[in-house]
């Protein structure tokens, strides 16, 4: 306040500080009354802002380990590019009949599918291919050939295919897959079908075979 | 209280309150109270009960305020055995000190203006505290106090021409 007239009313202050009555006296007298009960609940209330603080870690633990739980549900699903990595993957533990090649897996890089399911291509094809290999080592009289074939698909059907379990959902994953490459067969009787097949292949009659071989070979099978 | 610490941590508190006793005290005076001592014992009891309000970073404007409510007390009880007169307002200050001219000068204000210029220039409070003491914020507080010095201005220098004497407010409404 610089303004002359303030100044003026500043100076003119009548009374300076001070009181008369004995302070400390007055200060225990005044003690001696029921303080602010409110002031009691100012430690509940800190307390009580430290547990939702806590409920709130927790909360927030809880809700970060869920969700990373939630990403473990689809940890299942992969793109395009997985299935590929996993059909060129399985190639090198998988066979291929002689003169027969791997043929080239078209899957969308946008589409999705479960884990497992490029393995589970690879020994489609390979199963495919070996299958076809029989029926011309069949017609070609190679006994040899038609062994090995027998023997190839006889390690796929033991090693690298297997029966979903009765019940289980259309995209049930064989637990091995992410290690071996393995094909599901439903259990709808394809699996004893196949046996049935090499069976009859082995005795003399390779019709069914054959005809494996048409609908699911090469296509210079077809 | 829940325990010793607390109630002690409480006392603590309050003797930095108590502190402004002189100041309460004095306050109650410059506004012409009959019992400026117990005004001002009875300000730091209520800051006892109501501890929690007290802001504990600068709790003089709100003692003030207290004060202020205590003195509107008195003059109510004062009115109700004195003669009747205008409604009990903001206590009008002890006045028979000052030079005449600064006395009729001030007189002549509102309550409300005099309380703005009084908690500035003489219990010596920053315009944001007086705000608080007022209840007001302090843009609406400055804005107060500008009129009120250029009113107060205006009404000495109206003091130094006889001939227009300003109308005395002998109550201090």
């Amino acid at each position: 306040m610089t303004d002359h007239t303030l100044n003026r009313l500043r100076g003119a202050n009548p009374f300076r500080e001070g009181t008369a009555v004995d302070a400390e006296a007055l200060f225990d007298r005044i003690l001696l009354g029921a303080p602010d009960r409110r002031l009691d609940r100012a430690p509940r209330r800190r307390r009580r802002r430290m547990l939702l603080v806590a409920i709130a870690i927790v909360v927030c633990g809880l809700l970060a380990s869920g969700a990373y739980g939630v990403s473990g549900l689809f940890d299942h699903i992969i793109h395009g590019p997985t299935v590929k990595a996993e059909y060129v993957a399985a190639q090198k533990q998988l066979t291929m009949p002689p003169g027969y090649e791997w043929p080239p897996l078209n899957w969308p890089a946008n589409s999705v599918t479960s884990r497992g399911a490029g393995g589970a291509f690879a020994v489609s094809n390979d199963q495919d291919d070996w299958e076809c290999y029989w029926v011309d080592a069949i017609h070609s009289g190679d006994i040899a050939a038609q062994r090995r074939a027998h023997a190839a698909l006889d390690d796929l059907m033991a090693n690298h295919i297997v029966i979903a379990p009765a019940g289980s959902p259309e995209d049930w994953t064989p637990p091995q897959s992410s290690r071996t490459p393995t094909l599901a067969f439903a259990d709808d009787g394809g699996y004893q079908y196949k046996q049935r097949m090499y069976a009859e292949a082995a005795a003399g009659k390779p019709q069914l075979l054959e005809q494996s071989c048409r609908a699911n070979g090469p296509a210079s099978h077809g | 209280m829940t325990s010793d610490i607390e109630r002690r941590s409480a006392e603590e508190r309050f003797r930095d309150v108590f502190g402004h006793l002189g100041a309460v005290t004095a306050y109650a005076r410059r506004r012409g109270s009959r019992d400026a001592d117990g005004i001002a014992a009875e300000a730091m009891s209520i800051a006892w009960r109501r501890l929690a309000d007290v802001p504990s970073d600068d709790p003089l404007p709100w003692l003030y305020a207290t004060a202020r409510n205590l003195l509107l007390a008195e003059r109510r009880a004062s009115s109700r055995t004195a003669p009747a007169s205008s409604e009990p307002s903001i206590p009008a200050p002890e006045l028979h000190e000052l030079d005449p001219e600064l006395d009729r000068a001030l007189r002549s204000l509102s309550a409300a203006d005099r309380e703005a210029l009084l908690l500035v220039a003489w219990e010596d409070l920053a315009p944001t505290q007086a705000a608080r003491a007022l209840g007001l914020s302090p843009t609406a507080f400055r804005v107060r106090l500008l009129r009120a010095r250029r009113r107060l201005r205006a009404a000495l220098e109206q003091e130094r021409q006889p001939a227009q004497l300003v109308q005395i407010d002998v109550e201090g409404t």
